[in-house]
């Protein structure tokens, strides 16, 4: 379970984040709004990029004192609205490039990576140089490497981000292998309002910084105030 | 491990230079290829960081003044063997090297150039005033005119020998490079450089492997000025002036920085063709020109310098046949 605390953060005088309190015990949720409404925000506190106040828990393991790097020991993995992997890296270097800092070592080391290859079905991709990869098989690369290590938190800002309609599919099926192959639980934050249904049970939805709906997806995604953040319709009183 | 092609051809370039240069070479042009393999050697640790971390040194020869100085200082302080005074300006340079990263860690792009140009600057400035020792007394070891003997490697004593003594370091300093870009700071290095947030989320230490870069770059800058001490005896302040620091860092972006070829080109261009213009009566200054419309075509034209071009060439010949 991921517990945030009231969490807060501010830019000058800009309220970006606004006492965000939710707790996702699904194996897989979500965070939605439109655009500026806090939802990278939400994932760089959590990644310890940014100073906030409150507190970030993973069952009951607070990682507030964690320095970012500290955090992805610790079993933090995320994946950015544009992917970071290294393009003069061949795909499992880009992997190994994790797991060198997770003190996994020797043959361990070796099923690991093999394991969260083949789980991503991009075996035949292992050794290409990661600048000939497209940006499908960018995306895959970048979600092996977010299950390698046993992860705690997995977290997935616009995983589809740039991808068509079926790659978006098959990119879902990935994500919701998640659950069985970790014991992670996983944020995903995406536009696609349809993927979000698709996979999260949970949905956090944000607007100005502003949590206006917490609950099971299909209830959230109902809510009068979540179809006005959305549409940008008055909200019916 | 596997062995690509281009090392390949360059270890047995490597070992033809080692057996033949000396051999077909006269007295001055061997001397000439000694220093241009000691800023050769220098060379591959500026081309590494702007290569593999996207940081600008621009100190890298001011730094080979300090391997060069520790050299002198221990050769005319003791009589240990060559390689441990080398041994010993490797470290310390190395340590410099750190200290240059300590206030550089927190900055990047043209702030971290400008500190590394800084570092050089105050470096020409000691160098300047207090000079290489030369067997004088004192810590600075000072004599006026004349200069006590250096002692070189016991199997180097000649210059012919001394400067496959040099050729087998170019290599020794391409392997470390090499084996570091095949293991984990390698790979956290290209982390560093796709952005910091990419590193963070490898959980790669960044500062830790950014002074590991710097620390690298230190120790070949040392290695290479205290071989430099080793084939000319003495060493004059003006060979390590800050703007020699910028204009090895520029013949680096002509060259190429991405492979041994590139800085190897650098290296030629640096020591070769100035020596080459005053063979031919030419100004040597006129290969600061040369240097300036080199370096534009580079930027402009040649993303990964001169030794990418050569290497796209043989490409499309090869295909063609």
């Amino acid at each position: 379970m991921i517990k945030l605390d009231n969490i807060c953060v501010q830019f000058g005088g800009v309220k970006a984040l606004d006492n965000i309190n939710a707790e996702f015990s699904q194996p897989i949720s979500g965070i939605i709004g439109p655009n500026g409404a806090g939802k990278t925000t939400t994932m760089n506190s959590v990644s310890g990029f940014l100073d906030y106040q409150g507190t970030i828990s993973w069952n009951g393991e607070v990682i507030d004192g964690l320095n970012p790097f500290k955090r992805t020991r610790w079993g933090l993995r995320r994946s950015f609205q544009k992917e970071q992997i290294a393009d003069d890296l061949t795909v499992i270097d880009n992997l190994k490039a994790l797991i060198d800092n997770l003190g996994i070592k020797g043959s361990q080391r070796k099923q690991d990576l093999e394991w969260a290859i083949e789980s991503m079905g991009i075996s035949a991709l292992a050794y290409r140089e990661a600048a000939t990869l497209n940006t499908y098989e960018r995306r895959l690369t970048d979600l092996a490497r977010c299950i390698l290590g046993n992860p705690k938190i997995v977290m997935l800002d616009e995983p589809c981000g740039g991808l068509q309609q079926d790659e978006t599919e098959r990119l879902g099926d990935l994500i919701l292998k998640i659950p069985q192959l970790t014991r992670a639980n996983t944020l995903v934050i995406d536009h696609d309002v349809d993927l979000i249904a698709r996979i999260c049970a949970e949905t956090l939805v944000l607007d100005f910084g502003k949590p206006i709906a917490f609950g099971k997806t299909r209830e959230v995604l109902a809510n009068p105030k979540v179809k006005a953040a959305y549409l940008g319709v008055e909200e019916v009183a | 491990m596997k062995m690509t092609v281009s090392a390949r051809v360059g270890l047995i370039l490597a070992a033809l230079a080692f057996v033949f240069l000396p051999m077909v070479l006269g007295g001055q042009w061997i001397k000439i290829l000694i220093s241009t393999g000691c800023f050769i050697i220098a060379a591959s640790g500026v081309a590494f960081m702007y290569s593999r971390l996207g940081m600008v040194s621009l100190g890298q020869v001011a730094l080979m003044g300090v391997g060069g100085w520790v050299m002198l200082r221990m050769n005319h302080a003791f009589h240990l063997p060559f390689e441990v005074n080398l041994a010993v300006a490797g470290a310390v340079t190395l340590m410099f090297g750190w200290l240059l990263a300590m206030p550089a860690l927190r900055m990047r792009g043209l702030y971290l150039a400008l500190i590394t140009l800084m570092a050089a600057g105050g470096l020409e400035v000691i160098f300047s005033t207090f000079r290489f020792p030369n067997g004088g007394e004192g810590f600075w070891g000072v004599m006026p005119s004349v200069a006590a003997p250096f002692q070189r490697p016991l199997l180097a004593t000649e210059d012919s020998d001394y400067l496959r003594y040099i050729i087998f370091w170019i290599v020794a300093a391409f392997l470390i490079i090499e084996m570091h870009m095949r293991t984990a700071p390698g790979r956290a290095w290209a982390m560093i450089r796709r952005s910091e947030a990419a590193a963070y989320s490898s959980g790669v230490n960044v500062v830790y492997y950014k002074a590991w870069a710097f620390g690298l770059a230190g120790f070949l800058a040392g290695i290479s000025g205290g071989l430099l001490a080793g084939g000319l005896g003495l060493l004059d302040p003006a060979t390590f002036r800050a703007s020699e620091s910028i204009m090895l860092f520029a013949l680096m972006v002509v060259g190429g920085s991405r492979g041994w070829l590139g800085v190897i080109i650098a290296g030629i261009l640096y020591r070769v063709v100035p020596a080459l213009f005053n063979d031919w009566t030419i100004d040597a200054d006129l290969a600061l020109v040369i240097f300036g419309a080199a370096l534009l075509h580079a930027i402009i034209t040649a993303p990964n310098g001169l030794s990418g071009q050569l290497l796209d060439l043989i490409a499309k010949l090869s295909k063609r046949t």
